[in-house]
């Protein structure tokens, strides 16, 4: 190949060469570090809830879109606070189906995921009526509910969008249901639970 | 028992069968560091699609971010290293692009991969791929990104190095010493790979020389017993 097209070729793909990966970080970065749209969540356990909840108990929802990638990571973080957390706190992933589709639509390797803790039940959410009851838009969003019924923590448990590790979301519902004092809060990161368009 | 000394076109031979050993082994290195990225970018688009096909909302999904990554990011970083490859095989540059992709391509399927500790694996594999150039100068470009790569991102955005905010200080140096200790054995394990090149080189020019000389012996002989026998 003659030289100047030689030139020309490898200038052209050394500015691709920056261009990518200055774009691969950007937008890595904006996708990953977004939180998701926040919880309404309730005061109190949501009296409309088909979840009974047993007074007297600290109780641990996470609500889940079995398809979200990013949620392995927020089943992950359940995992760890599930075994840091006192044997008698009940723990529920509630996992999004919409109606139309039947319960294999679901079963997913979220699913199989939480299935897998200890102590922790797995139940469907049709077309996300639990999640409306909860206030909860994204996956992965957790709440914890004192003996009382009072919410103590609403947000997800993990730093980033589908990245597992410590980080003070995890930490906070530990500290709080061994006993910490106030409320806590953390931005939660994953795919939407219900489309935007859904009422 | 006399040593004759080594005449300089000896040494000037052996130079140059090592300068020709040691191009040979750079495009050579370079071509199948070609194939590597090729099959990297294919199996990070793999990954990226086994693992986050799809984002979801709701019932509607749509490509996961994860998939344009790992085809356009994949084919971005790849795309210089491989017409280097091709086109100027064994040049100095060629090999440290090299060096700066391989560690390019470790980031993206570390983070394609959600950030497992596992894939971490990669970019000490990837280190050890590069000393077969036997050229330690290439380890230092790898070691330089990997470095840039944890530096930037611990100021900008530790968590997605470190998994936490407000990472101790000395986290930094915890990741680059690891590195840094790997990277010891295989410049050491470089310099001695090339002082063995060059000696080869030199047994080889001692034994065109030598070989040589007996021709040289052997016709002055055949001469010498022609005259005899005229």
């Amino acid at each position: 190949m003659k030289r100047p097209i030689l030139i020309a070729a490898f200038t052209l793909a050394g500015a691709v060469w920056v261009v990518t990966v200055a774009a691969a970080v950007r937008s890595i970065r904006a996708f990953e570090s977004t939180p998701g749209r926040a919880a309404a969540a309730p005061e109190r356990w949501p009296s409309s809830s088909a979840i009974a909840r047993q007074p007297g108990t600290w109780t641990l929802v996470m609500l889940v879109h079995p398809h979200c990638s990013c949620s392995r990571a927020s089943v992950a973080e359940l995992a760890a606070i599930v075994e840091k957390a006192p044997r008698n706190v009940r723990t529920y992933v509630l996992a999004y189906r919409p109606h139309e589709f039947g319960e294999a639509w679901s079963r997913s390797d979220v699913w199989t995921a939480a299935r897998r803790i200890p102590r922790v039940q797995v139940l469907t959410d049709v077309d996300a009526r639990e999640a409306k009851r909860f206030g909860a838009f994204t996956s992965g969003q957790t709440f914890l509910f004192d003996p009382d019924g009072n919410r103590r923590y609403s947000g997800g448990v993990t730093l980033l969008r589908g990245h597992a590790g410590l980080n003070s979301g995890r930490a906070e519902v530990i500290r709080l249901v061994n006993g910490g004092k106030g409320p806590g809060a953390h931005p939660v990161f994953g795919c939407a639970i219900v489309s935007k368009e859904a009422p | 028992m006399n040593i004759e000394p080594k005449p300089a076109s000896v040494a000037a031979r052996a130079e140059e069968v090592d300068t020709v050993n040691r191009q040979a082994r750079y495009a050579k290195v370079d071509r199948a560091f070609a194939v590597l990225l090729v099959i990297q970018w294919a199996a990070g688009i793999a990954a990226a699609l086994w693992l986050s096909p799809f984002a979801w909302a709701g019932k509607e999904k749509v490509l996961h971010v994860h998939v344009w990554l790992a085809v356009l990011g994949g084919g971005g970083i790849v795309l210089l290293p491989i017409l280097l490859a091709i086109f100027r095989p064994g040049w100095v540059v060629t090999r440290h692009v090299i060096a700066a992709s391989q560690m390019l391509s470790s980031a993206l399927l570390i983070h394609l991969t959600g950030g497992r500790i596992e894939t971490h694996f990669h970019v000490f594999g990837s280190l050890a791929f590069l000393a077969f150039y036997l050229d330690w100068t290439v380890l230092i470009t790898a070691t330089l990104v990997v470095a840039a790569d944890h530096f930037l991102r611990g100021i900008y955005w530790p968590e997605s190095v470190y998994g936490i905010a407000n990472p101790e200080w000395w986290r930094f140096l915890e990741h680059a010493g690891w590195v840094a200790f790997c990277d010891t054995w295989l410049i050491w394990g470089c310099v001695l790979g090339r002082r063995e090149a060059k000696a080869a080189a030199m047994r080889q020019a001692e034994v065109e020389h030598l070989t040589e000389q007996e021709q040289l012996k052997s016709a002055a002989l055949q001469m010498a017993l022609a005259e005899m026998t005229a």
